[in-house]
């Protein structure tokens, strides 16, 4: 294939090439033949007037000379060499045209000779109206666009009201809201607030005595009448907001006990777990691979653990994002960092991985297309997924820049291998530390002495066993299948189709004689071996016969191997060269799991076919046979004695095998990670011509996109280029990375961004609603180490975040903050909260969560079950719940839990049916609103005070006369056989009422 | 004025509102409140439809259409013979092709009806139904294993994270039915892709597909999640009054937020619901004659029996895409007989009088013609036997489907495998084109059928697809 470049100088020389062979009689040829072809055929899909599929048209002579995404269609003068030609040949299945019917034999032979005849072509662009091809952005252009410049520091501009800001962000917020001659919401009042702080920094819902310990102390702080417990009248006006009590001469007292909350709130476990869970949508999270056969990743939990603890100890984001990408590769200080760092690449491998697709190279660039595109949303947010089958239609990504990046994770190992049936992903041994290192280090060394030991003791057997086979039962003489080395799969475990005999008649036979076909039915008959093989490898293969003169001397016989398939021809007359027994086939490559056979037919034979055995032997095996046949036989008492020795090596290597069962099952099992690492071979790819893995266009030195960096990429050579990319990525001079970061804190604590498109900061996105707090909280985040908990602090303590909720004249969407969003809870906070109240809730933090989460054998058939059968019992906090990608908990479906196979930063929030439905009719919310119920009922306080208990629990508020008035009656003339359920219809209420379910 | 498609973002903003969107009760602008919010709203088509609905009967894991619709005498002449064929999976793994033994049809072809098609006897019943089939003999398709090409059929893509059709339908039509889903997969599996075969991906939440039961749950005690009150009817009132109560006074010190009236008003679908969604899936008032007519009560055909039945009583109610599968959990699903190939007659007998039955009722109320049954599964079967052993491997090459009804030809057959029925080659239909054709025939155009998301407009057949207007009637 040809690069773009390369295309484009073709061109210009065919052109000229064209135009000095102009001659009427080719015209005519042309006109006769070619053109009503073209036009029947191809025009459909290939012409100005109707489509221009592939950028191909086929309606002037500029048009095949240019070509499509694949280059020039035709190259005058050569059938071979032009792609139109190759297409309809229809040999290679990607490549056939046109779709729906091969052309006749005749067809193709006019369109090869128009070609050889140096394709004559009348036809100009001229005559034909050009079909216009979407471009995006050229580069130069693209870095004229806001999100590739560089973020510019600009001072926060001047605002009227100089006393409502409380730092920067407001003044950028209260600037644009003045501009608009309008004025920021007032207060959310204290209740309000305190739900709000918790439910965004930590998830979980105050308790009744932290919103009483906030309300007191905001109390006291801007000298409120309202002293010590939370009373009616700040209750009331959590409902009825009174818009100006609250703001302030002693606002700063107020920020102060604010400030206070938040601090706390930062240093909790529980801060970690719920942004580490924002994260988390970004980082497509999932537990099990989902796709077609959905396999279980038993370790992904530790790379959730990493992420949990990664924001509680406010690790530096463009660390955060190194470590992602090439934690291997970093320098780590001690074990500890670098089990993290490996843990952390698991970003790169736990995407909805399609193990099963067969085209193993296929799948490779199916997850590195999936990488490129969760790098891209998530890191840069960049559609680069775009550009993998032609340049970007909108940004200025070419597919050169795709390519580029897909060079340094081409050079990264994310599956196992790419020969398994079902492939899998890499498990990482973990290096510990002290004594826990020395004990698995010392489990390790006996286990793999135990191996040698083993390995040594097998090839001694194989050696008597071959020295046994030819002294015992040279030819002439039967011996069993399993006195042979290696596997054997004798004639009566093959599947015969057709009418084979059994036949004693020569005795050189393995088993229970061999089979013949009796020199009948010739071409009818099949005999397949197929081995049970344990473990993947290159195998010789043998082939027992006994040799006769009536025997056919061209015997067909079919290796099915893991590279393909081989037909040799075997001369049954002649005696086999091993042993007298066995002629070698060849050395091939097989599967453990895989499909491989060897099938001996009797098609076109003359004579009679026989088939005894097939033997497998490992390389090593075969080493170790060879030497041990070299020795003459003895006499009778050595043989005996070498038989005795023979029967004590198979016992031992039995007991061998089975305390090396033991050792491994008892042991312990060193913990494993998720992980990636370079490939064996390193370098850059090429460009995949309209996406097709097959088709190969021009290498491109691995790099990043161009738009976004300054100077071109410096790629070591000995290393797959991720540390680089990470670095890049990671970059303070990057004008994507961090500004892409800020505005999804800006979404996770307001309920939208900045950008509201958070995941596309390419030309098809969203503009920022103010581009200049954008920037300046971008380079703030630099400067400040890219500490995330102080970018979440600045955002939470900004007066902007504090309003109450309510409506802005002219701005249904609320893009100027002048007021805070109403925000649904997330699922997560739906089920948490439910769990808090009933008293279920289990707050232990990190830790697997899954049981029997072993190792994973993806060919095994039953390895879904984990998943399919899995049980959702746990109470732990919603984060720690299983997330498989096929089978979700039911309330997570429901309430919009991001979609598991890709990123999706932002939640959205939807109002349906089945919600309300699970709400009123599910088991788990009846159990837990009856857990409460009878937790109530246990107290002895009074139905006042546990009413007010319940609203305190669940809506963290009292309730409101109304709703006192409406619970009342419920609750009158209640039998005490009813009392549990009347309760328990109370907590169901609540759960499901408005006030649970948004965050005002 | 077509009402327009909603963007992503709009839908969200606008607040989705579920299986049914009854709009703001009481609110004066009700009327054209809904046109404006309702994501589910009927939508007008893109040309006039020659169908309204769809009912996907599918066949999980691959029927082998030489032994069923696609009839090729080559392979009862040259059975047992080893031949050389682009095996599937051998290309994809290795490159090039085996040799492999040819393996003639288990069950005898015979011509049928009054067009003459051939069919096996593997299916006898819907045999007697040849001329009101649209058999598509020359189905191609992307995916060798199952995952990926069952995620190709009800996606359009093996890999990437798509809308399924039934989504893509639901979001260009909206819905008949406010007080149903628009989409309903009965019985689905957890395997080869689980639920992104019915998932909306990055469609609103609104048009995803709705589980109705689960494979491997006797379809006896089917019924939508969360549908039965979970207290006596007495009780449930009393909860669900003191909810109404509770939110009206909420909303009544929120005035004006129609999220939380969209959210009141979720609760008062979802009360109707309850009473209407349990009768829809309750069979006990059919006749016993139509009961006979689905195999409802035998052995075989009971299970499938009833979940097509409740698939025509979905129709009737104005559901839009009901699928119904035929399936299980396992990785090698229901017809994939890679050994064993005579175990096809055990997964014919249960579906063969039912889907006969379903089309004979569905003829018999009138709502064939505006219904398209689509009847097929992921991808065929070789020609040939794999590993020369009793089975056949799967097909992505060529294959066979069949449709009745709803506008496409009846009693016809289009495109052709090569003469063993190994590769299409004649008026090749790829699953692309399948789902172009389909679309077409509910009125919807497959390159207009876009939708917005990451800055790009998707589509079912991504930039592929072509109608097959030959076989529309």
């Amino acid at each position: 294939m040809f690069s773009r470049p390369t295309i484009c100088t073709l061109g210009i020389a065919l052109v000229s090439a064209v135009s000095l062979r102009a001659d009427p009689g080719d015209s005519e040829f042309f006109e006769k033949k070619i053109r009503p072809l073209i036009e029947q055929r191809c025009s459909e899909c290939h012409s100005a007037e109707k489509k221009v599929k592939g950028g191909l048209r086929l309606d002037s002579r500029e048009g095949w000379q240019t070509g499509g995404d694949s280059g020039a269609a035709v190259v005058p003068g050569k059938p071979d060499e032009s792609l139109l030609i190759k297409a309809v040949r229809y040999r290679d299945k990607d490549f056939a045209m046109p779709p729906k019917k091969k052309l006749s034999a005749d067809e193709v032979a006019t369109l090869e000779q128009w070609v050889k005849m140096g394709a004559p072509d009348p036809r100009t662009a001229a005559t034909v109206a050009g079909a216009k091809k979407q471009v995006g952005l050229s580069i130069a252009e693209g870095k004229k666009f806001w999100s590739y410049i560089a973020p510019k520091k600009i001072a926060p501009p001047a605002v009227k009201d100089t006393a409502w800001p409380r730092g920067d962000i407001d003044r950028f917020i209260l600037a644009k809201i003045e501009e608009k001659g309008l004025h920021p919401a007032p207060d959310a009042t204290p209740v309000v607030l305190v739900r709000r702080i918790f439910y965004t920094l930590t998830g979980l819902p105050p308790s009744p005595e932290e919103v009483d310990t906030f309300v007191r102390e905001i109390s006291a702080a801007t000298n409120d009448k309202v002293t010590g417990r939370q009373g009616d009248k700040v209750n009331d006006a959590a409902v009825t907001p009174s818009p100006t009590r609250l703001v302030t001469p002693s606002s700063s007292a107020r920020a102060k006990v604010v400030e206070k909350l938040v601090d706390q709130l930062l240093k909790s476990p529980h801060f970690g777990e719920t942004w580490g869970r924002h994260w988390l949508d970004v980082a497509r999270f999932a537990e099990s691979s989902g796709g077609g056969r959905t396999l279980l990743f038993k370790d992904a939990w530790r790379y959730r653990d990493y992420v949990i603890d990664a924001f509680n100890r406010d690790v530096p984001f463009d660390r955060f994002i190194r470590e992602q990408i090439a934690g291997d590769l970093l320098p780590a200080a001690n074990s500890e960092d670098k089990r993290r760092q490996l843990t952390a690449t698991a970003f790169l491998a736990l995407g909805p991985t399609n193990y099963e697709e067969q085209n193993k190279q296929q799948l490779r660039f199916d997850v590195i297309d999936e990488q490129l595109d969760t790098i891209g949303k998530g890191v840069l947010g960049q559609t680069i997924g775009c550009a993998r089958c032609h340049d970007h239609k909108f940004d200025p990504i070419p597919q050169k820049d795709y390519y580029a990046l897909a060079g340094i994770l081409s050079s990264t190992r994310t599956l196992f291998n790419y020969t398994d049936n079902v492939a899998r992903w890499i498990s990482e041994p973990l290096k510990l530390e002290g004594e826990e290192e020395k004990k698995f280090a010392a489990h390790e060394a006996k286990l793999t002495s135990l191996k040698q030991d083993l390995e040594t003791a097998k090839k001694d057997l194989a050696k008597m066993k071959a020295v046994a086979t030819k002294v015992s039962a040279g030819p002439g003489k039967s011996i069993a299948a399993a006195e042979l080395p290696g596997i054997v799969v004798d004639d009566v475990d093959a599947k015969a189709i057709g009418e084979w005999s059994n036949s004693k008649h020569v005795a050189t036979f393995i088993g229970d004689g061999y089979r013949t076909d009796d020199n009948l039915g010739k071409g009818s008959k099949t005999i397949t071996f197929t081995p049970k093989l344990p473990k993947s490898g290159r195998y010789e293969v043998r082939f027992a016969y006994p040799p006769g003169t009536n025997r056919a001397k061209k015997v067909p016989v079919h290796i099915l191997h893991a590279e393909g398939e081989e037909k040799v021809f075997v001369d049954e007359t002649l005696e086999p060269p091993i042993g007298g027994r066995f002629v070698s086939l060849g050395k091939f490559r097989f599967e453990q799991d895989g499909a491989g056979f060897v099938l001996v037919s009797n098609a076109d034979t003359k004579g009679f076919v026989v088939a005894d055995a097939i033997q497998f032997l490992a390389e090593e095996e075969v080493a170790a046979l060879d030497a041990a046949l070299k020795p003459a036989p003895g006499d009778d008492a050595t043989k005996r004695s070498d038989e005795d020795k023979r029967k004590k090596m198979d016992a031992r290597v039995k007991e061998m095998e089975s305390s090396m069962k033991k050792l491994t099952g008892a042991g312990p099992l060193r913990p494993t990670a998720m992980a990636v690492h370079d490939e064996e071979e390193i370098g850059d790819t090429q460009i995949r011509v309209r996406g097709l893995v097959g088709q190969r266009g021009a290498q491109v030195p691995r790099g990043f996109l161009q738009v976004a960096g300054s100077a071109p990429a410096k790629i070591s050579g000995k290393e797959s280029g991720r540390r680089e990319l990470a670095d890049w990525l990671a970059s303070p001079a990057n004008p994507l990375t961090a500004r892409v970061f800020v505005n999804r804190a800006w979404d996770w604590s307001f309920g939208s961004g900045i950008v509201r498109t958070t995941e596309n900061f390419g030309t098809t996105g969203e503009q920022p609603s103010h581009a200049e707090l954008l920037d300046f909280l971008a380079l703030r985040f630099v400067e400040q180490g890219w500490s995330v908990k102080k970018l979440v602090r600045e955002i939470v303590l900004s007066h902007a975040w504090q309003t109450a909720t309510g409506t802005t004249p002219g701005d249904p969407d609320n893009r100027m903050f002048a007021h805070a969003n109403r925000r649904r809870l997330d699922a997560e906070a739906i089920r948490d909260t439910m769990l808090a109240v009933s008293g279920a809730l289990d707050l232990r933090t990190l830790g697997p969560n899954i049981g029997n989460a072993g190792e994973i054998n993806a060919n095994d058939t039953s390895a879904q079950n984990v998943e399919y059968k899995y049980e959702f019992t746990d109470v732990r906090r919603s984060v720690y719940t299983p997330a498989f990608r096929n089978r979700r908990l039911e309330l997570f479906e429901a309430f919009d839990f991001a979609d598991i196979n890709a990123t999706f930063g932002h939640r959205s929030a939807s109002t349906v049916a089945p919600q309300a439905l699970f709400l009123l009719n599910s088991p788990f919310v009846l159990a837990q609103a009856k857990a409460a119920a009878e937790r109530a009922l246990a107290s002895s306080s009074g139905d006042d005070e546990r009413l007010a208990n319940a609203f305190r629990t669940t809506l963290c508020r009292l309730p409101t006369e109304k709703e006192r008035a409406i619970f009342s009656r419920a609750l009158t003339g209640v039998k005490d056989d009813r009392r549990t359920e009347a309760w328990s219809q109370i907590y169901q209420t609540l759960f499901a009422c408005l006030d649970f379910r948004y965050l005002e | 004025m077509d009402t327009p498609l909603f963007s992503r973002r709009s839908a969200l903003q606008q607040l989705a509102c579920g299986f049914g969107y009854m709009a703001l009760a009481g609110l004066a602008a009700q009327q054209q409140a809904r046109a404006a919010i309702n994501p589910l709203a009927p939508r007008k088509p893109h040309h006039p439809p020659k169908a309204k609905r769809i009912i996907f009967l599918f066949m999980a894991g691959g029927v082998s259409h030489v032994d069923s619709f696609d009839y090729k005498p080559r392979l009862i002449k040259d059975d047992g013979k080893m031949m050389d064929f682009d095996d599937a999976r051998t290309i994809a793994k290795t490159g090039k092709g085996a040799t492999q033994r040819v393996m003639k049809p288990l069950w005898e072809f015979k011509q049928r009806g009054q067009s003459g098609r051939w069919v096996s006897e593997l299916f006898p019943e819907m045999a007697k139904h040849s001329d009101e089939l649209c058999v598509m003999n020359s189905m191609h398709t992307e995916g060798v294993a199952h995952g990926p090409a069952t995620l190709f059929l009800h996606t359009g893509t093996t890999n990437f994270i798509r809308p399924s059709m039934g989504s893509w339908v639901n979001y260009g039509l909206g819905t008949q039915n406010e007080n149903l889903p628009g989409f309903v997969s009965i019985a689905p599996s957890l395997g080869n892709g689980g639920p992104r075969n019915y998932g909306n991906a990055f469609l609103p939440a609104v048009y995803q597909g709705t589980a109705l039961g689960r494979t491997g749950q006797p379809a006896k005690d089917t019924n939508f999640r969360n549908i039965i009150p979970a207290r006596s009817m007495d009780e449930a009132k009393k909860q669900f009054d003191l909810l109404r109560e509770v939110n009206a006074a909420q909303l009544a010190a929120k005035p004006g937020d129609t999220e939380l009236e969209a959210v009141i008003n979720s609760y008062e679908l979802a009360w109707r619901m309850q009473g209407h969604a349990p009768d829809v899936v309750d069979i006990s008032k059919e006749s016993p004659e139509t009961l006979a007519l689905y195999g409802i009560g035998e052995k075989d055909t009971d299970n499938f029996g009833r979940e097509c039945l409740m698939a025509r009583r979905l129709c009737e109610q104005g559901v839009r895409y009901v699928q119904v599968n035929y399936s299980d959990n396992s990785n090698n699903p229901a017809w994939d007989q890679h050994s064993n190939m005579p175990k096809h007659a055990d997964h014919a007998r249960a579906v063969d009088k039912p889907v006969a039955g379903l089309l004979t009722d569905l003829k018999k109320r009138g709502l064939l013609e505006d219904t398209i049954v689509w009847w097929g599964g992921e991808f065929g079967r070789t020609p040939y036997a794999q590993t020369n052993g009793t089975g056949r491997d799967h097909n992505p090459n060529g294959f066979s489907i069949w449709l009745a009804g709803g506008g496409v030809k009846p009693g016809f057959a289009y495109g052709a495998t090569d003469e063993f029925g190994h590769f299409a080659v004649e008026d090749k239909v790829h699953m692309h084109d399948l789902h172009a054709t389909l679309l077409h025939l509910m009125g919807l155009d497959h390159e207009k059928l876009t939708f917005r998301h990451d800055g790009r407009d998707y589509r079912l057949t991504d930039v592929y697809g072509h109608v097959v207007k030959d076989i529309i009637a």
